[in-house]
């Protein structure tokens, strides 16, 4: 790998001019060439926001436990939340994240597939963001995408060979022996019998349809390529086949692949930048080699810790991570990250000593996810804090919180008559005084972890490299 | 695990068949593996592999066209599937093999119990999830329904998901991927099954979700002693979780090792070519060796050994003999069992075997400079037209020309 060190690039690129039959082709790219190893896509504060338009009633969510219960306003799923990295000409750059994390509408963002919120998309120092009609039609051909399903991408009513013509015609490339002969000739290059040319997509196995759209996107002659999970409908070892063949089309046309997936191995293997994604930031960017050996971010250590590594002798820790992603419609503050990471900095706001924050907060975080049985305060105290109280303030707070959530509090002392009848509505099957869980959450959370950096302030830090000499970005605050 | 009492379950030369009009779809051909009280045992192999087939039939729960056809499976000494040749000679059901009736009040949900891939599809979305749960805890072990609603959210709380009590009233669609599946492993284990068939439940799944299921395996399946038999395609998860391992090859088992073996001493080529085409997260590898070719369909298998058109090692003697799963090796007291000739248990046939037509020459090319030689062979196939260096890089035309 390592495409961008290549000094052979422009070599490459008349190669190609010269197996196809006409040479307007592999001539169209070469006029406003970006040098290997500089930005070619370039995106700043991208922002994608989804409106919840849908539905009888749009726009007006009902919440019972609020007064109005009914409320106007649109609330809006922030899918990709102020994004911005560059891609360099001849690389692969890896977009890694969780279901739901808003790296597929990040790929398709970029492609104006989706209309963006903000932001800029600078492709060869052209905006992307404020192109359209034909302009972008026309762009389009130096852009292509490959998607997740191949049965599903291609038409079942057209042969390989019109599918693999279609984008040439769109945009005026050849005439119909021209592009006949081109389509055989990617076919080939893709790994597939150019004699298949008259099949139909159905009679080829999921791999060799993942060729196909390889081949069709490689027909316009593109420069860049953003792969959407493109392997993780294969099995292994289709899989490796698709992923070699990737690799050498990257070599021999030069093409830059922004290169989408959840697999972590996978995206080990063919990027050489890797960016990580959680609910719609970009929380860690680095080279490859430094990201899987030096990660920064709790959350990507999180991620690494957790996948199965096929090695019986390998005993490590896994699934690190508590809790689930939140709702992007509504996101932490600062970083996003805070409300499930192992490492959530200290408040400064009060003094903290040895093990008393992290004790406090596995409770906080515990009570939040109601993750034990109410019981009696003493034992609270002893299952969390070992029967010593954090000192000061932080003490006081955490008493507070125990008392509300305690079986054997003086029935009335702390909770107010609504919150009883909460947890009567709730009717849970306990005996005894009520247990307010939400009043304990609040109480902790509003003194505790909204007083965190970590919710105070979006995190951003450079730091430097371990492994290799590129940059390596972290948004933890822990870097600061 | 040294010292072995009778196993808690035993498949014997299983085969299950599906009648379809373009042909027999042999989905499982005689495999054999047992389950031991208290481990896990995995079931591995691509899609198409028969795995799933294999064991949806422990529970006979195989519609048509599908069937079994002949094999043996033994649960806690009761026949679950038998047959016997009848006076006049047809092979007919035993008499000892519990009837449908007892196997759905006796043995599924009860004895042994599956947890599935898709935990929306298992959930019936216009009910609650406790609702569901009770009710299977109530038909199940003959509960009231107030105790089995005390029951289920105990199990709910058992499983992690927080706060039983209110969940307990909410619809399957208010939970997350991984919070339905635990609902789904809560089922399975309501009733303390002395097994559970998990059938890729990790798959759709998001790896740190995973990571929290296959913990919460672990801890259950130190608590109650529940043995598992573990279907998955990801080797990672095998490597995680399993204790021993059978791997699946077009309806056979090739390869049936503890999970240490399988990994470092890798007896079978498939198992092994498996293991080099996966892109690795712990190490950087810099070139993949993928496995030529795809798996052929089970409805017209490759005679003798069903791997040798993929298989870098083939013999001439391949494509002959087809070979059963011998014991190679044991470790620690455990057979190590392999399909595969090239061992000396199968004779010396294959060392007086000539390598397979092109075939040394490409492993040879391939073994020198990798996935480079796809490039080479485009190029050298252009020009000449044929070569053994093309063979490797038109996987593509091989797969389609199968189909004709």
């Amino acid at each position: 790998m390592g495409v961008h060190a290549k000094p052979t690039g422009d070599a490459e690129v008349t190669t190609v001019s010269k197996s196809s039959p006409d040479g307007q082709l592999g001539s169209e790219m070469t006029g406003e060439t970006v040098p290997y190893g500089e930005a070619l896509i370039e995106v700043e504060g991208l922002k994608k926001y989804f409106s919840q338009s849908g539905g009888l009633l749009p726009g007006i969510s009902l919440d019972t436990n609020q007064f109005p219960p009914i409320s106007v306003g649109e609330e809006r799923v922030q899918a990709v939340d102020d994004v911005s990295f560059d891609i360099r000409r001849g690389e692969t750059l890896g977009l890694v994240g969780e279901s739901g994390c808003g790296k597929s509408t990040l790929g398709r963002t970029i492609l104006r597939l989706l209309e963006p919120t903000a932001g800029t998309i600078s492709f060869k120092g052209e905006d992307l963001a404020t192109l359209s009609g034909e302009d972008l039609r026309t762009k389009r051909s130096e852009i292509q995408m490959i998607f997740q399903d191949p049965q599903a991408s291609l038409d079942p009513r057209l042969t390989v060979g019109q599918i693999i013509e279609e984008p040439m015609r769109a945009h005026g490339m050849l005439d119909d022996e021209g592009r006949e002969a081109r389509a055989k000739d990617l076919l080939e290059k893709a790994g597939l019998d150019p004699h298949h040319y008259n099949r139909y997509p159905h009679a080829f196995s999921g791999g060799q349809r993942q060729r196909v759209n390889l081949a069709r996107a490689l027909s316009v002659n593109p420069d860049f390529i953003v792969c959407d999970e493109p392997v993780s409908a294969l099995d292994v070892s289709i899989q490796a086949q698709v992923l070699n063949t990737m690799e050498r089309l990257q070599d021999e046309f030069g093409l830059t692949y922004l290169f989408i997936a959840h697999d972590l191995s996978v995206i080990r293997h063919i990027s050489d930048r890797v960016a990580v994604m959680y609910l719609g930031n970009i929380v860690e960017l680095a080279e490859k080699e430094e990201l899987f050996e030096n990660p920064q971010h709790p959350y990507t250590k999180a991620l690494l810790d957790s996948i199965p590594v096929p090695d019986p002798r390998e005993t490590g820790a896994r699934g690190v991570l508590e809790g689930e992603v939140p709702s992007p419609v509504d996101p932490p503050s600062g970083c996003r990250f805070r409300t499930r990471c192992p490492r959530l900095i200290a408040p400064e706001a009060y003094d903290w000593d040895g093990e008393e924050w992290k004790r406090t907060r596995s409770f906080m975080r515990a009570v939040k996810r109601r993750t034990f049985e109410p019981m009696p305060a003493a034992e609270i105290r002893a299952e969390f804090f070992g029967g010593a109280l954090p000192q000061g303030e932080p003490g006081r707070i955490v008493e507070e919180a125990i008392e509300f959530i305690a079986t054997d509090h003086e029935a009335g002392t702390q909770t107010s008559g609504q919150a009883k009848a909460v947890t009567d509505e709730a009717g849970t099957e306990r005996d005894g005084p009520t247990v307010d869980w939400e009043q304990a959450t609040d109480r902790l959370l509003e003194a505790f972890a909204e007083r965190s950096i970590c919710a105070r302030e979006r995190p951003a830090y450079e730091i430097e490299s371990a492994h290799g000499t590129g940059t390596h970005f972290t948004a933890c605050h822990l870097h600061r | 695990m040294s010292s072995r009492s009778d196993p808690l379950l035993r498949v014997e030369n299983l085969k299950t068949q599906f009648f379809t009009d373009a042909g027999t779809v042999r989905a499982v051909d005689g495999i054999s593996f047992e389950v031991y009280e208290g481990e896990i045992v995995g079931l591995v192999g691509e899609s198409g592999a028969g795995k799933s087939v294999a064991s949806m039939s422990l529970l006979r729960l195989v519609d048509s066209p599908g069937q079994i056809v002949d094999g043996e499976i033994t649960y806690k000494g009761e026949t679950i599937f038998g047959l016997e040749e009848g006076p006049d000679g047809d092979l007919r059901e035993r008499e000892d093999m519990l009837t449908n009736e007892e196997v759905r009040t006796r043995i599924r949900g009860n004895e042994i119990a599956v947890i599935f891939q898709d935990p929306m599809e298992s959930l019936n979305p216009v009910f609650t999830v406790g609702s569901q749960l009770r009710e299977f805890i109530e038909l199940n072990r003959d509960l009231s329904s107030d105790e089995a609603r005390r029951e289920a959210v105990d199990m709910l709380r058992e499983v992690g998901i927080p706060d039983p009590a209110e969940r307990y009233e909410e619809y399957p669609h208010q939970f997350s991927g991984g919070m339905r599946q635990r609902v789904l492993i809560a089922m399975a284990l309501a009733c303390e099954p002395n097994l559970i068939i998990a059938d890729e439940p990790t798959t759709a799944l998001d790896v740190t979700v995973e990571g929290q299921i296959i913990d919460l395996v672990d801890d259950l399946q130190a608590k109650y002693g529940t043995s598992f038999i573990w279907v998955t395609h990801d080797m990672g998860v095998v490597a995680e979780i399993c204790d021993r391992v059978n791997v699946m090859y077009l309806g056979e088992i090739v390869e049936q090792a503890p999970v240490d073996e399988l990994f470092y001493d890798t007896k079978h080529p498939y198992t092994e070519a498996l293991l080099n085409s996966m892109p690795r997260p712990d190490r950087t590898v810099a070139e993949l060796d993928p496995i030529r070719g795809v798996m052929p369909e089970a409805i017209n298998p490759p005679a003798g050994c069903r791997f040798h058109p993929r298989c870098p090692d083939a013999r001439e003697a391949c494509k002959r003999i087809h070979p059963e799963n011998r014991e190679v090796a044991r470790a620690d007291g455990q057979p190590h069992r392999a399909a595969c000739i090239k061992h000396d248990v199968f004779g010396d046939e294959y060392e007086e075997s000539v390598p397979l037509e092109g075939r040394a020459q490409e492993t040879a090319a391939s073994a020198t400079d990798g996935g480079e030689s796809e490039e080479s062979g485009v190029e050298s196939r252009s020009q000449s037209g044929n070569g053994s260096g093309s063979t490797r890089k038109t996987d593509g035309r091989r797969g389609g020309d199968d189909r004709e």
